[in-house]
């Protein structure tokens, strides 16, 4: 066997970035979903200075590339800061700082797609303003949500790939490491783009599952 | 009793409502009528907290809805029904009904729904306790409406325009409803454009033109020639909404 060849455990190497790949979406997605919301709900509430500062934060991050952000992360804050990044830690910092931004924008728009009056009708029967987050708006904006974000996230799985350029060993870089090895890119990158392929396909399809079960339940014809 | 002093509102520079004064008891229907943008609504939303007052004070049973901890105390005390209803749209008719009893009052979840259910059966919507409000006409939306306000046991029951968006059939559906909650006693703050009923139901009627409480006269009296009908402007304001 040359030292060229494919092996049985390249899968194992292959799995190990997936596992990579999937557990850095994951993290990212929670914390991104996480901030997101919770930047859409202060700016719900107009707390002050914190609208334009939300707004021109989430708009660099948005319409600047997500490998610019990560250089500026990983090479940038280091240096300005003087404290040391794994590459990890860069990776996770951005994607989820990117997710966050698009995450804002979808619930934004989700909760400013309900009726003011509704809010109204709350607030004189006398809910307070978590009752009325939790119980007339939460629901509602998810519901609306849902589909805009499913697609985001099957784009984010992909932006993650830009994480092997700093160091992280995730799908992309495995499969760096073994197109330099077999020097066979046609074969290796195939199967990697496979792997995305069939991970974005069962994301989007559970998104979609999720979205029906969400419009079955709920039969009033909002989204 | 609800005691609006000296009421004043302003949206900029337009002052919406000019130095309003209204009392109304417990057990007395008092219609609120005007030409549209008198400031109806307005005084509505005052009562109710939705707008903030420019001036004077308003207290209900003595709760002063400028307060923080007043406004609580007198939304408990009022409920209000929306000229466009306002139902949660996510929610079945019986949760709309059901949510400000169960989150506000913290009344038992099977409580409140055999009360909401009670509601509804005497609404005539038994049968529509699952229904989404997208599945209801407007005249059954606004009868949902009607119980979720019922459904708080309000002292005060405020009527937004409450018929303006529905069709003749609809309306006489709700105003059976109200004329009902009358004769039982209810006591009402009623905006509206429909005369007659309002003759019919009303203790009090009360004028507002362009802001300014014109008249305040007991229904009877609102009508008598010597009474609302000899000022010009609610005589043309009568005939004009006869002829229409």
């Amino acid at each position: 066997m040359r030292y060229a060849d494919f092996t049985p455990y390249d899968i194992i190497l292959l799995l190990q970035g997936l596992g990579v790949t999937l557990a850095l979406f994951i993290g990212t997605t929670l914390i991104g979903l996480a901030i997101g919301l919770l930047l859409a709900v202060v700016h719900h509430y107009r707390i002050p200075g914190c609208r334009p500062v939300i707004v021109v934060v989430t708009e660099a991050l948005k319409n600047s590339p997500v490998l610019v952000q990560l250089f500026l992360v990983f090479f940038g804050i280091p240096a300005f800061l003087h404290i040391r990044m794994t590459p990890v830690e860069a990776a996770t910092l951005t994607i989820s700082l990117n997710t966050a931004a698009f995450a804002f924008v979808i619930f934004r728009s989700g909760i400013e797609s309900i009726d003011r009056d509704q809010i109204e009708a709350a607030k004189v029967f006398g809910l307070n303003r978590s009752q009325i987050l939790r119980l007339v708006i939460a629901p509602q904006a998810t519901a609306f949500a849902v589909g805009p974000l499913v697609g985001i996230l099957v784009n984010q799985l992909q932006v993650t790939s830009l994480i092997s350029v700093i160091g992280v060993f995730d799908l992309t870089k495995i499969g760096n490491i073994l197109n330099l090895r077999t020097l066979q890119p046609f074969i290796v990158w195939a199967v990697i783009g496979l792997i995305y392929y069939i991970a974005a396909k069962t994301l989007a399809h559970v998104g979609g599952r999720i979205e029906a079960a969400l419009r079955k339940s709920v039969k009033w014809g909002g989204i | 009793m609800i005691v609006a002093e000296n009421v004043e509102k302003r949206f900029g520079e337009t002052l919406v409502l000019k130095r309003v004064n209204l009392r109304v008891e417990p057990g007395e229907v008092v219609t609120i009528l005007g030409a549209s943008g008198s400031g109806k609504s307005t005084l509505i939303r005052c009562i109710n907290g939705l707008e903030t007052l420019s001036g004077g004070k308003i207290t209900v049973d003595g709760h002063d809805v400028s307060t923080k901890a007043g406004l609580v105390a007198a939304r408990r005390a009022s409920a209000t029904v929306f000229q466009l209803f306002n139902l949660y749209p996510h929610m079945t008719a019986l949760r709309n009904i059901t949510l400000a009893p169960i989150e506000v009052l913290k009344l038992p979840k099977a409580e409140a729904e055999a009360r909401a259910r009670a509601l509804l059966d005497k609404v005539g919507l038994a049968a529509h306790a699952d229904a989404y409000p997208q599945q209801l006409s407007g005249g059954q939306r606004q009868r949902v409406g009607i119980c979720r306000a019922l459904a708080m046991q309000p002292r005060y029951l405020l009527l937004d325009e409450v018929t303006s968006a529905l069709d003749p059939e609809m309306t006489g559906d709700v105003l059976r409803i109200l004329a009902e909650l009358a004769a039982d006693g209810t006591t009402m703050v009623f905006v509206t454009h429909e005369i007659e009923f309002a003759r019919h139901i009303s203790s009090r009627i009360v004028f507002l033109e362009q802001g300014e409480l014109i008249v305040d006269l007991p229904t009877a009296q609102f009508f008598a020639e010597d009474g609302g009908l000899a000022v010009p402007r609610i005589r043309q304001f009568l005939s004009k909404m006869k002829k229409d």
